[in-house]
């Protein structure tokens, strides 16, 4: 396949189940509850090393939020519910309740999710702690909420975040003739898919340059470069995937809420890098997998790229 | 589903619990079987037939409305679990009496008990209610556990004693020692309030839209910093009724924290 002269290689991202939630964090202004979504959010690029994958989603505007204040919905994805549990209260204990004026609240609507429900995980139920005997619960509605004292007040947050079952480690690669070309192509399509919703791109701006494989030459490590891709290993490598035409490769990867929120990003990423066509340099689109054997969510890229239309001539 | 009506046709001489008459119990029954209802009166008793009229009709839901006044009627929607269940006319003692769930709408007044003991659904009375509303019954640990209780008149003594959860609102006046004894959850009311309001208030808020003449010694200022809770409680009263719905999340009240004599984590605040 062949879009703006940019090939679309037939193969699929394999991708796998996770457990999800979105927190939706609000306050005073929209510069602090983006501080504390950023900082909720760092080091978070990848299971494997962070405990969990997340991101800021989308910012919201005052009416679209629980106490009418500005906010920010944040996605945080995990391999099990006991580790996105323990991922949320350590990072929301840490970076939204010390954040001022801040509060939080869960943020998946069962009514509406699309996503199959999991759980509920601990919010204010563990930080309520923190409030050394002066914190107060309140019902409002079917709602429980903790109000503990801080020094700006009050830190308000839901007991418990309702969790669901997730989708995490769709991918595409950019292949193209230089770094300029990746970094637009890979910049592009980030781009595109911020502008879904129910998906992240956990990486540095959404764009990750070292894609890796599973297991290593050595023992104890999980994962190790993804020498395919690596084009100062062409020739090198008998797994090497890439031509001489070749100078650098970027990848993106996506956590979606479900498979079809993830296909979708991958659309639109596919779009926007395939968009800018061989003339700006974007030679080929991949995807990274383990032969299908390890996650059930397959997403092939020629069926994704079907609806995709190039630029005449 | 059936939507039942049952016409007084005959007001006994003596008080009758209604608890039996519940809507989701009655839907699938027949015009007839309805009629033979037993209605335990103290130590007599009477079937459902005797004292109405009963007529059915199609619905969705399942709804029963009782038309007349009956004062004598007690208990009713006693442990409603679901279903509507209205009165067009005022009602005897404990309406609503550990109901679960459902909504029961009494357009008229009620006696004293209202929503005692509540755990959850929806309770309306257009008029005046009794005392103990959404009280606990004596010896018991708990009041209103869940639901909301709405009052659009006055309310008796003893409002809240005792409760722990749900919201409860009084368009009207209270009795004295409103929130007595409050474990948790919201009262709020509009209108004036009895001597010894908040009287012995562990947890748990009262909501005043009108100062009250004093306050109660044993409370103390509560500070500054709940905006964020005032917004999500003001945001949750947007449907309820006047003047609770006219609350504005920009207009902070006043504060007071209290009843010192106990845990002293209640709070009063005072719109205005």
């Amino acid at each position: 396949m062949d879009i703006n002269g940019t090939l679309i290689d037939d193969t699929f991202a394999e991708a796998f189940p996770m457990k999800a939630t979105r927190l939706v964090i609000t306050a005073h202004t929209p510069v602090w509850a983006n501080h504390a979504a950023q900082s909720l959010t760092g080091f978070a690029t990848s299971v494997i090393g962070c405990g969990c994958e997340a991101g800021i989603e989308r910012t919201l505007l005052p009416g679209e939020t629980p106490d009418g204040r500005p906010g920010v919905a944040v996605l945080l994805f995990a391999v099990s519910s006991k580790e996105l549990a323990k991922q949320i209260e350590r990072r929301v204990g840490q970076c939204v309740l010390t954040c001022p004026t801040t509060a939080v609240y869960s943020g998946i609507d069962p009514a509406t999710s699309r996503a199959p429900l999991s759980d509920r995980a601990s919010l204010g139920a563990g930080l309520r702690f923190f409030g050394d005997g002066w914190q107060i619960s309140k019902m409002i509605g079917q709602t429980r909420y903790w109000r503990v004292p801080v020094m700006d007040g009050e830190f308000v947050c839901e007991e418990t975040t309702l969790t669901v079952k997730a989708v995490g480690g769709g991918n595409l690669l950019l292949l193209a003739r230089d770094l300029d070309a990746a970094l637009a192509a890979a910049e592009a399509a980030a781009d595109a898919m911020r502008a879904l919703p129910n998906v992240i791109m956990p990486f540095p701006g959404g764009v990750v340059r070292s894609g890796s494989k599973v297991g290593s030459k050595y023992a104890g490590a999980m994962a190790s470069t993804n020498d395919a891709f690596c084009p100062t290993l062409m020739g090198l490598s008998k797994k090497s995937e890439l031509t001489a035409d070749v100078g650098c490769v970027m990848e993106i990867v996506i956590d979606g809420l479900t498979d079809s929120d993830v296909g979708a990003a991958m659309t639109a990423g596919i779009a926007a890098a395939a968009g800018r066509g061989n003339r700006a340099g974007v030679l080929r689109i991949s995807a990274g997998n383990y032969g299908g054997k390890l996650g059930p969510y397959h997403f092939h890229l020629h069926k994704l790229a079907g609806d995709v239309v190039g630029r005449p001539g | 589903m059936s939507a039942i009506t049952l016409r007084l046709k005959q007001t006994p001489g003596f008080r009758v619990d209604a608890s039996p008459l519940l809507p989701a119990k009655l839907a699938p029954l027949p015009v007839a079987e309805i009629a033979r209802i037993v209605l335990p009166a103290g130590n007599e008793s009477c079937l459902t037939g005797e004292l109405f009229e009963i007529s059915r009709a199609d619905s969705e839901t399942a709804a029963l409305a009782i038309d007349g006044d009956v004062r004598w009627l007690d208990r009713l929607g006693a442990h409603l679990g679901e279903g509507n269940l209205t009165v067009h006319g005022s009602c005897g003692d404990y309406a609503g009496y550990r109901m679960a769930g459902g909504e029961l709408r009494i357009e008229g007044d009620a006696g004293a008990f209202s929503g005692c003991g509540m755990g959850g659904g929806r309770l309306t009375i257009t008029g005046n209610s009794g005392d103990f509303a959404a009280g606990t019954l004596p010896g018991d640990m708990e009041g209103m556990t869940g639901g909301t209780l709405t009052i659009h008149g006055n309310v008796g003594a003893r409002l809240g004693d005792r409760m722990r959860r749900g919201l409860v609102l009084v368009g009207g006046d209270a009795g004295e020692c409103a929130a007595s004894r409050l474990v948790a959850g919201t009262l709020g009311i509009a209108g004036r309030l009895g001597a010894h309001y908040g009287y012995g208030m562990r947890r748990g808020t009262l909501l005043l839209t009108q100062a009250p003449d004093r306050l109660p010694p044993t409370f103390t200022e509560g500070g500054h910093g709940f905006d964020v809770f005032w917004s999500l409680l003001v945001r949750s009263l947007a449907n309820e009724i006047a003047p609770f719905s006219t609350l504005r999340a920009t207009s902070l009240p006043r504060r007071y924290a209290g009843d010192l004599a106990v845990d002293g984590r209640g709070e009063l605040l005072i719109v205005g």
